[in-house]
């Protein structure tokens, strides 16, 4: 991919794959919620019941990924794609898909660790072939980021803004 | 990178305030948190620190700014821990970033500081694969409020001379070597009571979005 695109376009269609993979992915674990966060920490979309502050939660989690991807580095690790967060009740299995996004799923006592890695694994290659969608089409930046809408963009930053 | 879901119609960005550790991030998102403008939908403030309310991790504040064209549009604030302790740290929150406040501190004894952040700052956009050059920056200079305190000198060939000793050095010598070049536009602050804050926050955003 090239490295200055300034942002990743996902249309709709790639959403609902990605949201039915989720899906899947909660049902079949019995987990409580399943996220696909790019990397930067925005949550891309969600899966499952539960109220917790989805947003808030993508900023910690993509910091704890990158943050612990970081101790793999010093640790000299090549090749550090999986992050398991042991609570005495919800458990968090993280994972990396391509550089670029982070599949997280919450499961608890009741779901063995082994299974949640099979499928995961199984979900990280199908969303790996959505990324790869998602990343050669070009045809919906130009109808999302037209000219007027930046400038419409710039006044509403103008109007809010202010000091 | 900025992310635009069509489905939800929903685009996000990410700013990372950066710079010397007391440089006055922190208090840029706690100004915003507080006078958060009318329209905005402001989430929670969250703050992951030491005891002593230095940084730790980041600061985070989702800004929602309502609709623009039919897009929600989301601003995801971070500041990075600016100890030096915690270089690595400050990779992992830059992680994706689309655009930087650099927030130096304008006090004498911080220009090496400041210009230490700035040369790591650069050298971790570089890492990122991006260009620093073209990379979305704005400066604000904060602590205005610090008088300048200045100090008669003699010397040795009996000639006197003023050297400043303390407090907020003049932006035109902030400029010539923070920003020699003037690459970059760069606002004035007193973010403790919220002095520029806005206006930094306006000319990031606007810069972030054009470069979409
Ligand atoms: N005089 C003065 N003090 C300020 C100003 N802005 C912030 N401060 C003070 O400077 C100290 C550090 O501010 P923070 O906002 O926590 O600094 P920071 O950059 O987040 O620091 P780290 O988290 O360690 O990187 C606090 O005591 C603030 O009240 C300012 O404009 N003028
Ligand atoms: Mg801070």
């Amino acid at each position: 991919m090239d490295p200055q695109l300034t942002s990743l376009i996902v249309p709709t269609e790639e959403v609902m794959q990605i949201e039915e993979c989720l899906m899947h992915l909660v049902e079949d674990t019995g987990g409580s919620h399943a996220l696909l966060l790019d990397k930067s920490g925005q949550v891309i979309t969600s899966q499952g019941d539960g109220n917790q502050d989805i947003t808030a939660l993508g900023a910690l989690i993509a910091g704890t990924f990158a943050s612990s991807r970081e101790v793999a580095k010093l640790l000299r690790e090549k090749d550090f794609r999986m992050l398991f967060q042991q609570g005495v009740r919800e458990n968090i299995f993280i994972a990396l898909i391509e550089e670029q996004w982070i599949l997280c799923i919450i499961f608890n006592k009741g779901t063995h660790i082994g299974l949640v890695k099979v499928l995961t694994k199984k979900a990280t290659d199908e969303l790996a072939s959505v990324l790869d969608r998602v990343r050669h089409q070009h045809k919906q930046r130009d109808e999302v980021l037209g000219s007027s809408f930046r400038t419409s963009m710039e006044d509403t930053i103008d109007l809010l803004f202010r000091d | 990178m900025a992310l635009i879901n069509v489905a939800a119609r929903e685009i996000h960005c990410k700013v990372v305030y950066y710079g010397p550790g007391m440089g006055g991030k922190t208090s840029n998102l706690q100004h915003i948190h507080n006078r958060a403008p009318d329209g905005t939908k402001k989430g929670k403030l969250l703050s992951i620190e030491t005891e002593t309310e230095r940084t730790l991790f980041f600061d985070f504040l989702p800004l929602d700014l309502g609709k623009v064209r039919g897009f929600d549009t989301h601003f995801h604030l971070y500041t990075v821990p600016g100890q030096g302790l915690y270089d690595r740290t400050r990779v992992a929150v830059l992680n994706g970033a689309d655009g930087v406040v650099f927030v130096a501190d304008s006090q004498v004894q911080k220009l090496q500081e400041n210009l230490a952040s700035l040369k790591e700052l650069a050298m971790n956009i570089t890492r990122q694969n991006k260009k620093f050059q073209d990379f979305p920056v704005v400066l604000q200079y904060n602590k205005r409020d610090i008088q300048p305190v200045y100090e008669e000198q003699v010397l040795p060939d009996g000639t006197r001379r003023r050297r400043q000793v303390a407090g907020a050095l003049p932006v035109a010598v902030l400029d010539k070597y923070i920003n020699p070049k003037m690459q970059w536009q760069r606002f004035e602050a007193v973010a403790m009571r919220g002095d520029g804050v806005f206006e930094t926050l306006r000319a990031i955003s606007k810069l972030v979005i054009s470069k979409l």
